[in-house]
């Protein structure tokens, strides 16, 4: 085991209203990695989201996360997003009556403990949603209301450029955009990787946003298992074959139900 | 369900309303009003033990202390020193259709009860006023241990002290007037029980008929579903019209034991002169489930709520109903909930519907106890009003005690969409036909949870109302 | 004197069980001093204020809107359990009810009538303020007259010293004549010793608009009632409120909007959290009277449950007696969602924080609504300094 590592995942299974749902995950982020998880739809690929942010509606039967160090495996949420995880929900709350200026301000707060420096905080947040090409008056709307689909992604981005966590897991953060939306994202996950050697474990099951980003490890995730790892060339080749080599059981040929 | 909208066929009421004379030397009836002497003799006729003649006096008293409600319908049609509280055909009752009185028998042929009999139940028990007339359940039902029986035979007959253990416990004469009233005079109705882990596949069903004018019927079911059992009963109801009032008091009482499931199902189609003050209660215990599904057609005056106690953990009901206020009806309806048990849930999803001056009330009540941790309740209420002389109210009311609780609630009211109505008539349906489309897809979600052949007669129902029936 | 009056029916009865149907107000050994309402601190152009008016004064504010109201009723049934007869006789049908109205007359509370003039739409605010001493018992009364065309906005602000003991009852009336718009605030911010009151009753004629703000956030015991009576074609009633209610707080509130006029509209909401031994009774009634043609309604209530000692009832109730209308409640009750609290906790913001965090959110987006800054940002002390 590298000493170096941030992410550890450990045999890790997980289920949903004791249905398994995940079995056996091993998995390995460092600084800076950029891992991608693949798979079919209802692979699982959010529900390790889920599980490796603590989700409680997700319960781990058995192996260990350990982050930078500490064991997390029985943390609650909060715990992980202060010891720097950060994961980005594909329907993201919404909040009336707290804008999403002061939301961020908030979770930075808690995060951080510290009080904040309200010009610098101010600066920074106007910085961000510049990159993101996304109106500064929507730091003062209420936290996801009336956002569009891709308003809403681009203030999950938005959050995770002002927190700025050790490890990013974003959850289909591609999915629903159009082109210039992907780009615009993507230009801000380069940013929080150039800024803070971030790591990220990108979910998606399209390879859009990968373009611009230099994938260190591919996993494909078939039936909440991790059947394959690769580099950045594996992604390549999934997207011109598809899933349906790894989806087919051992020692059979593929039959007529997948 | 959409095939049956169309196959509707044109339906007469008058099946409903056809009289029989009942002479006298035929049916005995006794002097109308409620009186200590009248309950006595009550008591007499029906050979009580000597508790239940106890029980009766007792609820007397408590119906004579009682006052009536002050929210609901006005009863101020019913005189209750003109009602007669027992009414019996002189012949004992059946086992076998060929053994009932003729006019009787003929009656029940028109409602078609022998031949759903036949058809589809398991089993068959037929009230005609106050007394059961026919009683039968099929071999293989009674086989598997299943008890159906009308409530004398159970009062003195092998299941005498499970009767005893169980009556009125769940509804108490204190309960309000007429559970009172209930207590002094019932008189028929059923006793069933299935035994732990019997599956009853095909329905089981009681049929009321109230012939005599000015008569009340007081029919008591009582109905235990053991652990891990499955039921579905059916009760229907009819009468024909009088000028006079009529007084329905009836009181069903549930038990549905660990892990059974009891669905209730009734078709009310009391005629216009009925004041229907009936009282429906299930006790839920772990992991059980209660499902009731009502359709209130008749009656001039109803106070109608089920109520289920949700008392074991992980219990759960769900109520579907629909109303039809027609002309001259006050059908005040809906459902109560009580939420003991840890992760108990509640679905209550109901229609109403009020046309040609008739009062629609939906009413209910949810309660979520303290101890309810973990709790689900969903309510959804919808009315439909098809003019301006009609009222269509909704009255519910929710009390919770825990925060560790899920309340949705959703009321909505409004009418037939002009729109609806001009696209249905551009492909050709008259504008009758058209409203009476949309009102039947607006039951739909309640005939669905029906049997086929209800659910046609369900339709059946809605299209008289439609036509102004 | 001791205080006992039955207030906000219920506008249809219903089981006595759920001990809605109406409450009691039962207060001993009151001693009111003081029946004068507050001179606003500055009367814009326009406006005109005067502060003792007798019952007869505000019987001529309605009298005109009251003959049309009466031509207006039918004789068709109203609903089973109809409590509306409990209130006849009031000059305008108020959400507590006829009770308020005797106390008043009783007390000889002095009326407050302001006045917009025809046409005007005043730009500022009017402000009364009731600042209360430990100890204080206080009633008052209040007029608010917007003539035809004009435009209104009265806020009203009822805050005491702090761990001060005392009554404050308040009955407010308003009239929205044709066209006219009246925007009524009301932020209590009484300490918890106080019993508290509030009764507002509104009328409007043609096109004319009535938006009331209410935010309840102190007092021991809190009885409010709002009953509006679209009268006119086309007029409006638009509330929110926000309650925050802890400790042993009690909040008992009864909304009535009578939809009289064709095509008139209805909407209410309300935000609340109850937090440890707090009781809360909703009562919020659409009635869609016969003749209502075209008219819609909408009430969503929406309540943060945070303890388990908390009592909440609600009656949301929809009375209709018209065809052609289209009346809806929703109510969402509970705690916090498990997916809320998780998405919170994945930013850094433990359960704590993120209750503390939707309080202030649904506070907040009540408030951000009253046209005054300053008043806001008082709001939002207040609820700092509770939480």
């Amino acid at each position: 085991m590298s000493e170096q590592s941030l992410l550890q995942v450990k045999n890790l299974s997980a289920s949903v209203e004791d249905l398994p749902i995940l079995h056996d995950i091993n998995l390995e982020i460092k600084p800076g990695e950029t891992h991608v998880l693949m798979g079919p739809n209802g692979a699982g690929k959010s529900t390790l989201g889920y599980t490796l942010m603590g989700n409680p509606h997700y319960k781990i039967t058995d192996g260990s996360i350990i982050f930078d160090g500490q064991d997390l495996t029985n943390e609650a949420a909060d715990k992980r997003a202060k010891a720097g995880m950060f994961l980005s929900f594909q329907n993201p709350l919404e909040v009336p009556g707290i804008s999403l200026g002061s939301f961020i301000r908030n979770a930075y707060h808690e995060q951080t403990g510290k009080p904040v420096k309200l010009l610098q905080y101010k600066k920074q947040l106007a910085e961000a949603m510049d990159l993101l090409t996304m109106d500064s008056e929507y730091a003062d709307r209420d936290l996801n209301v009336g956002f569009s689909g891709g308003e809403k992604k681009k203030a999950e981005i938005l959050q995770l450029l002002m927190l700025k966590p050790k490890l990013a897991i974003l959850d289909e953060t591609d999915s629903g955009l159009d082109v210039d939306a992907v780009r615009t994202v993507s230009k801000g996950i380069q940013e929080y990787q150039k800024q803070k050697d971030g790591a990220l474990l990108i979910i998606t099951h399209s390879t859009k946003i990968l373009e611009s980003l230099h994938v260190d490890y591919t996993h494909v995730l078939v039936k909440g298992r991790i059947i394959t790892t690769g580099d950045g060339r594996l992604v390549d080749e999934i997207n011109e074959n598809g899933f349906e080599k790894y989806v087919r059981c051992e020692g059979c040929s593929g039959c007529d139900t997948i | 369900m959409a095939e049956n909208n169309k196959t509707v066929v044109d339906i007469d009421r008058s099946v409903y309303d056809i009289k029989d004379v009942e002479n006298e030397q035929d049916f005995y009836r006794m002097e109308d009003g409620f009186t200590e002497d009248i309950v006595k003799k009550i008591s007499e006729e029906k050979h009580d033990p000597e508790w239940m003649r106890q029980f009766r006096l007792d609820s007397l008293k408590i119906y004579n202390e009682l006052e009536m409600p002050d929210w609901g319908p006005e009863t101020d049609g019913l005189d209750m020193n003109l009602i007669s509280s027992y009414v019996r055909s002189k012949s004992d009752m059946k086992g076998k259709w060929e053994d009932v009185p003729e006019d009787i028998k003929n009656t029940f042929e028109r409602l078609g009860i022998p031949e759903a009999e036949r058809e589809s139940l398991a089993g068959v028990g037929a009230q005609y006023d106050s007394e059961l007339v026919y009683h039968n359940v099929k071999d293989e039902v009674a086989n598997q241990g299943v008890i159906y029986t009308d409530m004398e035979s159970a009062l003195t007959g092998e299941y005498a002290d499970m009767v005893h253990e169980y009556f009125m416990k769940l509804v108490p004469p204190t309960d309000h007037k007429y559970a009172a009233l209930h207590g002094a005079v019932w008189s028929g109705g059923s006793f069933v029980y299935v035994p732990k882990g019997v599956k009853v596949d095909i329905p089981l069903q009681s049929y009321f008929r109230l012939n005599a004018a000015g008569a009340g019927q007081f029919e008591h079911t009582l109905i235990i579903v053991d652990e891990g059992a499955d039921l579905h009963f059916i009760e229907g109801c009819s009468a024909p019209k009088y000028n006079v009032a009529n007084l329905h008091a009836g009181c069903v009482e549930l038990f549905v034991k660990k892990n059974a499931r009891l669905r209730y199902s009734t078709i009310e189609n009391w005629s216009k002169n009925m004041y229907n003050l009936n009282t429906k209660r299930a006790l839920v215990e772990e992991g059980a489930r209660m499902e009731w599904v009502s359709g209130s057609f008749g009656s001039h005056t109803s106070y109608l709520y089920p109520m289920t106690i949700l008392k074991g953990d992980h219990s759960t009901m769900e109520y579907t109903g629909i109303t039809f206020a027609g002309k001259g009806q006050n059908l005040d309806t809906g459902a109560k909930v009580v939420h003991q048990g840890k992760y108990t849930s509640s679905v209550i999803s109901t229609k109403s519907i009020s046309k040609s001056g008739g009062i629609g009330t939906y009413r209910s009540s949810v309660i979520i106890n303290k101890e309810a941790k973990h709790a689900k309740t969903s309510v959804s209420c919808d009315s439909l009003m098809l003019d301006s002389i009609s009222r269509a109210d909704t009255i519910p009311g929710m009390d919770i005690r825990t925060d560790d609780a899920d309340v949705g609630h959703e009321a909505k009211i409004g009418r037939i969409s002009d729109e609806a109505v001009f696209y249905l008539m551009s492909r050709g349906l008259s504008e009758e036909d058209a409203r009476a489309m949309i009102v039947s897809g607006f039951a739909n979600p309640v005939s669905k949870e029906l049997p086929l052949e209800y659910a046609v007669e369900m339709n059946n129902l809605i299209k008289l109302e439609m036509s102004g029936g | 004197m001791d205080l006992k009056m039955k207030v906000n029916h219920l506008p249809a009865l219903t089981y006595r069980f759920l001990k809605s149907n109406s409450s009691e107000i039962d207060v001993n050994d009151l001693y009111i001093e003081n029946t004068k309402t507050p001179e606003p601190d500055m009367i814009p152009a326009a406006v005109t204020v005067k502060s003792d008016a007798a019952k007869s004064d505000v019987q001529d504010v309605f009298a005109k809107i009251n003959e049309k109201i009466k031509a207006k009723q039918t004789k068709l049934p109203g609903p089973n359990g109809d409590t509306a007869p409990f209130n006849d006789g009031q000059i305008v049908r108020t959400g507590m009810g006829i009770e308020v109205d005797n106390l008043m007359d009783e007390m000889n509370v002095p009326v407050m009538i302001i006045t917009a003039d025809e046409g005007y739409k005043v730009e500022e605010p009017v402000h009364i303020k009731y600042s209360l001493k430990d100890g204080e018992c206080v009633l008052g009364s209040q007029v608010i007259c917007a003539k035809k065309g004009s435009e209104i906005t009265i806020i009203m602000e009822y805050e005491s010293e702090a761990d001060a003991k005392g009554f404050l009852g308040i009955s407010t009336r308003l009239l929205a004549e044709e066209g006219a718009k009246i925007n009524l605030v009301k932020v209590q911010m009484l300490s918890e010793g106080f019993v508290h009151f509030d009764d507002i009753g509104g009328a409007c004629d043609d096109k004319a608009d009535i938006e009331t703000i209410t935010m309840q956030l102190g007092a021991g015991k809190t009885w409010g009632g709002t009953r509006v009576t679209l009268l006119g074609r086309k007029s409006i009633f638009n509330n929110h409120t926000g309650y925050l209610c802890r400790h042993t707080q009690e909040y008992d509130m009864n909304y009535v909007a009578d939809q009289y006029g064709q095509k008139t509209e209805s909407n209410m909401v309300f935000r609340g959290v109850l937090l440890d031994n707090a009781v809360k009774t909703f009562r919020g009634t659409l009635d869609f009277k016969t003749g209502s043609a075209g008219s819609v309604g909408d009430e969503q209530e929406d309540t943060l449950l945070l303890s388990p000692d908390v009592v909440n009832r609600t009656m949301p109730v929809i009375l209709c007696g018209e065809e052609d209308v289209d009346g809806r409640h929703g109510a969402s009750i509970g705690q916090l969602g498990d997916d809320t609290l998780f998405y919170m906790e994945s930013r850094g913001i433990d359960e704590d924080a993120a209750k503390k965090l939707m309080i202030r959110a649904r506070m907040e987006s009540i408030a951000r609504m009253i046209p005054d800054e300053a008043l806001i940002i008082r709001i939002q002390q207040f609820i700092r300094t509770i939480l």
